[in-house]
């Protein structure tokens, strides 16, 4: 497999076939609470690829030096690839709150628009689900850190079009039954099945 | 056990370098923020209904703090609840009335003529716009329930075509009295225990003509009252609301209204749900 | 018609064209005056703007033309009685929207002697400052149904300028044929009425548009029109044709901005309506008191174009077209596509009243709307470019704020859109509402 083919597969893989919300069901919790509106949806996308961008490389960097090999501490050699879980919590737990930190800090503006979403990502299946599956996969770093991009890309991709099918769903007559979630609902499951049409491409 | 003393070690020398990055990164980039803007937010009811007129409860609490907005513009918060942010403060609030609203018209469906064939949107603003809309007193409830709507209590009743208001649930926000086109709303004391149901400020005989329990403006119920407890506006006759001595429920059977719109709101809800139930 | 006629014929995008066009039933009688009442009740606001302030007090004795109210302030003009009698009381009679609105009773004395009229002026030779004071004095609005005072139109800001004035005879609405009879009759008072507008305003690019269905006033006003150094355009017969900024667009291929006025690409429009009443206040100072109206409908006997005068019940007016043979189901002021309904036969006549129009009952049915079934007839309709069937939907579910960023606050109401509805949505209803809650929002934003 050549270098782009391998990188295509990645991106267009990360993006639509193994789409993070539509294709593996990872991280629903944000993507119907903050979904009502395009641009709370806009501001959501936004702290999602620069979270799990962020947190991929971090963890896969703690994978590749730190999990991968068995090391040896004093005198005793391990594996410590069952610590994974847990330390990819503490890192991406803590990293998300160092952000949080210095973007107060740093950039308001930035602060403003991503400030109120970054808590709610801290603890989130699917910024955990980029993190070990890049480590599933043994990506190297920059595979791994591409891979986190483009999965947050996708969660953006999932994010605006259903918010945008959300607003012109609040202009609609929904029968009593159907109104508010259960009609989000139904159709976040249309729009499942529609991504299952990309499978088979990579 | 080796391992798991290893487990435990690398777990704890990781947590306390994240912690140790985490709190020195708290110090360095350390923001101001007042924190007094966070106690006033949790001590405010938290609806975001906007009354106050700013984007919620949160907002409201960064006016108060900055001394923009007295504490007490909150319609919802009870009087202990103001007192205590004022107290949290260090300042000085007048005494708040509890409000509620009261929307000041009898003409249900079986009290007031409607002549008018209208068929358009159920909404009082839309109807408003056609020709003063569909009821023959150009001063009704249209009961077309854009209120009820505007409600963010569920606070409002539309009964029998006329919207009324349930006090328990009302706030006095004040949605309703923005929303409605007829301008019958009006935000009461509380305490407030008797009503003259009727706004129009028409000469008696043409007010006759369309309904039938509208304020002629006899003054029986001035009479029967203390000094200053009613108010002749015009031709009709109106509480006076602002005054430290509201009329108590004993002026109805004084006053014996002969039309029938001096009520009290529990008679007046009475009244209309239970010509809705005989329909 | 004859062939030698010269014109080009213009139109704008989208629009309508109603299938009962009624014009045949009023257009060809020429235009009759209304005899002496023996009473008027003539409305104190008449114009779009400040209420004028009222100079009579119950009892006075007012002559014919006399001023009943003052201007008060800029964009408001005076008001002048329609006849000479004695002032029997100023009280509240139901107005054109449904809400009570004063008015001063004049009670005639028959003899209809006029109060001493303010000097004819040579306009040709007059500032066109001059001619604006003495349109102001007139108390002329915007005949052809907003009531905008005339003289405000006439005095654009100085950054504004303005090299076309274009008068509206397209008289596109149904029914309504009042434009039509006068410009047929008067020729000689609307061109010399829209030459001096043309003065007051120091343009030369004046033109005259008339819907093609006018061939006969066309005809009339072409043989005319050089003399006053006036054009004639011939515009496509369709709805709304007459609207402000549609017939801007017609005849200059200019579109007004969103929000803008005429004015911001140098057009000022007038009815030619107000243009013949111009001509006699300027020629012979006889202030607006009269107007002609159409009084028409199925329902009615002898439907007619009427000169009333200002402050006529209108079930007189119904009375002097012959009363009705059938039972009408519906009373409108104005036409039957943009024009108000009423509850009550005692509105009076003002000086925007076009047309009286009675439906015929079995005309007036009652439906429900149905679900919007995404045909897209409505935006092909829509003069203005809108959506009108998403704007719909927005205001149904009270998104007030998402229907003012589509641009409905553009919604000239023309009602296009709610005519051509297979599922009979109340759009312009709810447009006008969202204007109202759009209007109020921005209000206690101010505040």
């Amino acid at each position: 497999m050549s270098e782009t083919s391998h990188y295509l597969q990645i991106t267009i893989g990360a993006v639509l076939v193994y789409n993070f919300v539509l294709a593996r069901f990872l991280g629903i919790c944000p993507f119907l609470g903050v979904s009502k509106r395009l641009d709370t949806a806009a501001g959501m996308s936004g702290a999602v690829i620069f979270v799990m961008t962020l947190a991929s490389l971090i963890t896969s960097t703690v994978y590749n030096y730190l999990l991968k090999k068995p090391i040896t501490l004093f005198g005793h050699t391990t594996n410590l690839d069952f610590l994974q879980i847990v330390l990819f919590i503490v890192v991406i737990a803590s990293l998300v709150q160092l952000v949080e930190i210095m973007l107060q800090k740093l950039s308001s503006p930035l602060y403003r628009a991503l400030g109120i979403y970054l808590p709610l990502i801290t603890t989130n299946c699917a910024v955990m689900g980029v993190a070990t599956l890049s480590a599933k996969s043994n990506y190297s770093v920059l595979d791994s850190t591409i891979f986190g991009f483009f999965s947050g890309l996708g969660f953006a991709l999932a994010l605006i079009l259903f918010s945008s099918i959300r607003e012109r769903l609040e202009l609609s007559q929904v029968p009593g039954p159907f109104q508010g979630m259960s009609i989000a609902l139904i159709t976040a499951g249309i729009l499942a099945m529609a991504f299952l049409g990309f499978s088979g491409l990579c | 056990m080796g391992e798991y003393l290893l487990a435990v070690l690398i777990l704890a020398v990781i947590g306390v370098f994240l912690g140790c990055i985490i709190g020195i990164a708290a110090k360095l980039f350390k923001v101001q923020t007042d924190p007094r803007i966070e106690l006033v937010t949790e001590l405010l009811p938290g609806v975001n209904c906007g009354g106050c007129g700013m984007a919620g409860c949160a907002d409201f609490a960064r006016s108060i703090v900055t001394g923009e907005n007295p504490p007490n513009k909150c319609p919802v918060c009870s009087q202990e609840a103001v007192s205590a942010i004022a107290k949290a403060l260090g300042i000085e609030v007048g005494d708040t009335v509890k409000k509620v609203a009261v929307v000041l018209c009898g003409g249900d469906k079986n009290q007031e003529k409607v002549e008018n064939l209208y068929n358009g949107v159920s909404d009082c603003v839309s109807a408003s716009l056609i020709a003063g809309g569909p009821k023959s007193c150009a001063y009704g409830c249209l009961g077309m329930g854009s209120c009820a709507r505007a409600c963010p209590f569920g606070a409002i009743e539309m009964l029998n075509g006329l919207a009324v208001v349930h006090n328990h649930l009302c706030v006095g926000c004040g949605k309703c009295v923005e929303v409605c086109p007829r301008n019958l709303i009006k935000l009461v004391p509380t305490e407030t225990k008797v009503h003259v149901y009727c706004s129009s400020p028409e000469k008696a005989p043409a007010k006759r003509k369309v309904c039938n329990v509208a304020c002629i403006g006899c003054r029986k119920c001035v009479k029967a009252a203390k000094e200053g407890q009613f108010a002749v506006k015009g031709f009709k006759v109106e509480v006076n609301y602002d005054s430290d001595n509201l009329p108590s429920e004993e002026v109805i059977a004084a006053a014996a209204c002969p039309t029938g719109c001096l009520l009290t709101t529990q008679t007046h809800y009475e009244i209309e749900k239970n010509a809705g139930v005989e329909k | 018609m004859s062939s030698d006629i010269s014109y080009k014929t213009v139109s704008f995008k989208g629009g309508v064209h109603p299938a009962k066009d009624g014009k045949s039933l009023s257009g060809d009688r020429p235009i009759k005056t209304a005899p002496l009442l023996e009473k008027y009740q003539v409305i104190v606001h008449q114009n779009i703007g400040a209420p004028p302030k009222l100079l009579v007090a119950v009892g006075d004795k007012v002559k014919k033309g006399q001023l009943l109210a003052e201007a008060d302030g800029f964009v408001s003009v005076p008001l002048h009685a329609p006849t000479s009698g004695e002032v029997s009381a100023i009280c509240d009679i139901p107005g054109p929207m449904g809400v009570p609105v004063q008015a001063v009773e004049i009670k005639s004395d028959g003899e209809d002697t006029w109060t001493e009229l303010l000097s004819p002026l040579d306009w040709r030779n007059a500032e066109p400052q001059e001619l604006k004071d003495r349109i102001h004095d007139a108390g002329i609005v915007g005949m052809g149904g907003a009531a905008f005072p005339a003289h405000v139109k006439l005095s654009p800001p100085p950054d504004k300028k303005i090299d076309y004035l274009i008068l509206n005879g397209a008289e596109c609405e149904p029914y309504l044929t009042a434009d039509h009879r006068l410009m047929l009759e008067e020729p000689d008072k609307v061109l010399e009425g829209a030459a001096i507008l043309g003065r007051s305003l120091g343009v030369s690019n004046v033109f005259v548009g008339i819907e093609t269905n006018k061939e006969d006033a066309i005809a009339v006003l072409l043989k005319k029109a050089s003399a006053y150094n006036v054009g004639i355009v011939g515009l496509k017969v369709q709805y709304p044709q007459g609207a402000e900024k549609q017939l801007i667009y017609a005849v200059t291929k200019r579109k007004v901005p969103a929000g803008g006025l005429p004015m911001d690409v140098g057009c000022v429009v007038q009815n030619v309506g107000t243009a013949a009443a111009v001509t006699d206040a300027v020629k012979a100072g006889i202030p607006l008191i009269e107007r002609v109206t159409t009084v028409t409908g199925e329902p009615v006997k002898e439907p007619a174009n009427w000169r009333f005068r200002l402050g006529t019940p209108i079930i007189k007016a119904i009375e002097l077209a012959g009363g009705v043979a059938s039972e009408p189901g519906k009373a409108i002021l104005g036409g039957p596509m943009m024009g108000f309904a009423q509850k009550s036969f005692d509105v009076t006549i003002m000086k925007n009243t076009s047309g009286i129009l009675l439906l015929d009952a079995k005309d007036v049915f009652q439906y429900e709307s149905n679900p919007c079934i995404r045909c897209g007839k409505c935006i092909n309709a829509c003069a203005m470019n809108l959506s009108p069937g998403p704007l719909g939907a927005m205001i149904e579910s009270e998104k007030f704020d998402l229907a003012a960023r589509a641009g409905v606050m553009d919604c000239i109401e023309c009602g296009s859109c709610a005519y051509i509805c297979p599922a009979r949505i109340p759009l312009v209803q709810h447009f006008r509402r969202a204007k109202a809650e759009i209007r109020r929002m921005t209000q206690n934003q101010k505040k």
